[in-house]
């Protein structure tokens, strides 16, 4: 850390931290008799404004979601705000991750020929994105959705959209949104000042995602090109040469051709498919990101990779209280519900 | 066929002969409807006999579902889900024994290959694999239903036949052959008298 700028932003998050609601109180709020129990709870936590906002029947979880998303919304463009300089341009484009997923939103439902109803996207202020999302919904299909992104970063699209009809599957679009998403990212956090903390996180997160999809597709038994396809094109610690290893090899040989800094969760990527366990497969690979970005608070207190890390355990905040109202709702045991949370 | 109305002819009694073999004919018929009807109810009691395994199949799939749920929340299940495409069923009517009966055809198996999510593409590959199955079952319940209705009205006109119409039509007919043969034996009788009348007045 060498700007003045980027020593605030550092200790405005040190503050901002301390905001974040605690493990043990995430447990207790797992453990609330009811959706009403959770909510009163959450009215002692920074979702009050919003919470408070809310007319008295309205407080299901689809609604309690949308503020969840606001609030993580709002507290990745507060720092990207206050930051200046590289960290802000980095900051900028790594909030853009929302941008992203409402455009995979919007993809899905126009393959889906949903009409009937829009689908529901993060609430994204329209400052905080280029992109013209009204336009984008009003779309009659993925050919018009790709030439509305002709003037944004994601205009890759226009070039995906043949490979997409021949394989009547979003999901080469979605590998193509999270490429330049990744990429754009990827490339900001080399030029991020003391940096090492944000190219670890990020890096982490690339291989993390790249692990799942590799994972998830093999287990669906979908041919070697296609994932190939979807993978990111970045590689962070492991090569390029062990994925294509990853994805020669049998499900259950797979863990031990990584490292050890993946071998454990490929183990127990590859148990869970074994068992058909109830645990989300999903679920391992976010455990092991978030308490990496829980470790990272540790090792660069100081630095950039503190910021991310702060955001991500904003995200898996987020998540665990998705997990906790959708639950109660859903009627889930405490249990159950327990077992969804990400720990850290 | 009132017996009391009945007009006691020779014509009469041609034409209820004729009728009564025509019913009799009628009730074999409806008889062996209703012998096929059974059999077909037979035949899709085995596949509604699999509802009990396929409702359990279908709850272990909610409970995917509802842990896909809770792992993604709302918006982002429903958005994996939109990717799904639709499906196309077509139903039309099929004759089975004189019964219109429905037959669903499945013309597009929905089609998850673009869901991305781990958890939403394994709740919605539950739900998928049992789409077939589902429309065996709701087929094979709605030809029971309307068969079971075939069923029993067919087994009312039988016994309807069986038991009142052929049996009425049958005293009919000996009611009149009785009348005609008194009405024979009056007449040779009435014959016999007027030929010994006509005797006595000769000698």
């Amino acid at each position: 850390m060498r700007h003045g700028a980027d020593i605030y932003l550092v200790t405005r998050v040190h503050g901002l931290r301390t905001h974040i609601i605690p493990a043990r109180d995430i447990k207790i709020l797992a453990k609330a008799k009811s959706l009403r129990d959770v909510f009163d709870n959450l009215m002692k936590t920074d979702y009050a404004t919003d919470l408070g906002q809310l007319p008295a029947q309205d407080n299901d979880a689809a609604t309690l979601e949308r503020i969840f998303h606001k609030k993580l919304v709002d507290r990745f463009f507060f720092l990207s705000r206050t930051a200046q300089g590289k960290m802000q341009d980095l900051l900028i484009k790594y909030s853009a991750r929302f941008e992203v997923e409402n455009i995979k939103r919007i993809v899905r439902a126009k393959h889906g020929g949903v009409t009937s109803e829009r689908p529901d996207l993060i609430p994204l202020p329209r400052e905080h994105s280029l992109v013209n999302f009204p336009a984008l919904l009003s779309a009659k299909d993925i050919d018009e959705v790709a030439s509305l992104l002709r003037d944004t970063p994601y205009r890759v699209l226009l070039d995906k959209v043949e490979s997409y009809k021949q394989s009547e599957s979003t999901m080469i679009l979605e590998a193509a949104l999270d490429s330049v998403y990744f990429s754009n990212v990827w490339e900001l956090a080399g030029k991020v000042p003391d940096g090492e903390g944000v190219r670890d996180l990020i890096g982490e997160e690339i291989d993390l995602r790249n692990l799942l999809i590799a994972f998830s597709l093999k287990a669906r038994e979908i041919p070697q090109r296609v994932i190939e396809e979807t993978i990111i094109p970045l590689f962070y610690a492991f090569p390029k040469a062990t994925l294509h290893s990853l994805l020669q090899a049998r499900l259950e040989d797979m863990p031990s051709i990584l490292t050890r800094r993946y071998s454990r969760l490929a183990s127990e990527a590859a148990n869970l498919l074994k068992n058909e366990s109830t645990l989300p497969f999903e679920w391992p690979f976010f455990r092991q990101l978030y308490s990496h970005a829980s470790e990272a608070m540790s090792a660069y207190p100081l630095q950039a990779g503190y910021v991310l890390a702060y955001l991500l355990l904003c995200e898996c905040e987020t998540k665990n209280l998705v997990t906790i109202v959708t639950g109660k709702q859903l009627d889930l045991s405490d249990e159950e519900i327990s077992k969804g949370l990400y720990e850290v | 066929m009132s017996m009391g109305r009945a007009a006691v002819t020779r014509g009469v009694l041609l034409r209820l002969r004729e009728q009564i073999d025509f019913t009799e004919r009628a009730k074999e018929l409806l008889e062996m409807k209703r012998d096929n009807l059974a059999t077909e109810t037979n035949k899709l009691m085995a596949k509604v006999a699999a509802r009990r395994e396929f409702e359990q199949k279908l709850m272990e799939a909610y409970e995917t579902l509802r842990i896909a749920y809770m792992t993604l929340g709302y918006s982002e299940l429903q958005s994996q889900g939109s990717a799904i495409g639709p499906l196309e069923v077509r139903t039309r009517l099929r004759s089975v024994v004189g019964v219109p009966v429905p037959e669903v055809v499945l013309g597009k198996k929905p089609s998850n290959s673009s869901i991305t999510d781990p958890s939403a593409y394994s709740a919605s590959n539950g739900l998928v694999q049992l789409v077939e199955q589902l429309l065996d079952l709701a087929e094979a319940e709605a030809r029971i239903e309307s068969i079971a209705q075939e069923l029993m009205m067919t087994n009312r006109k039988v016994n309807a036949l069986e038991r009142v119409i052929i049996p009425k039509m049958r005293e009919t007919l000996r009611y009149i052959e009785g009348r005609l043969e008194e009405e024979t034996l009056e007449e040779f009788f009435r014959a016999k008298r007027v030929k010994a009348v006509i005797r006595g007045e000769t000698r």
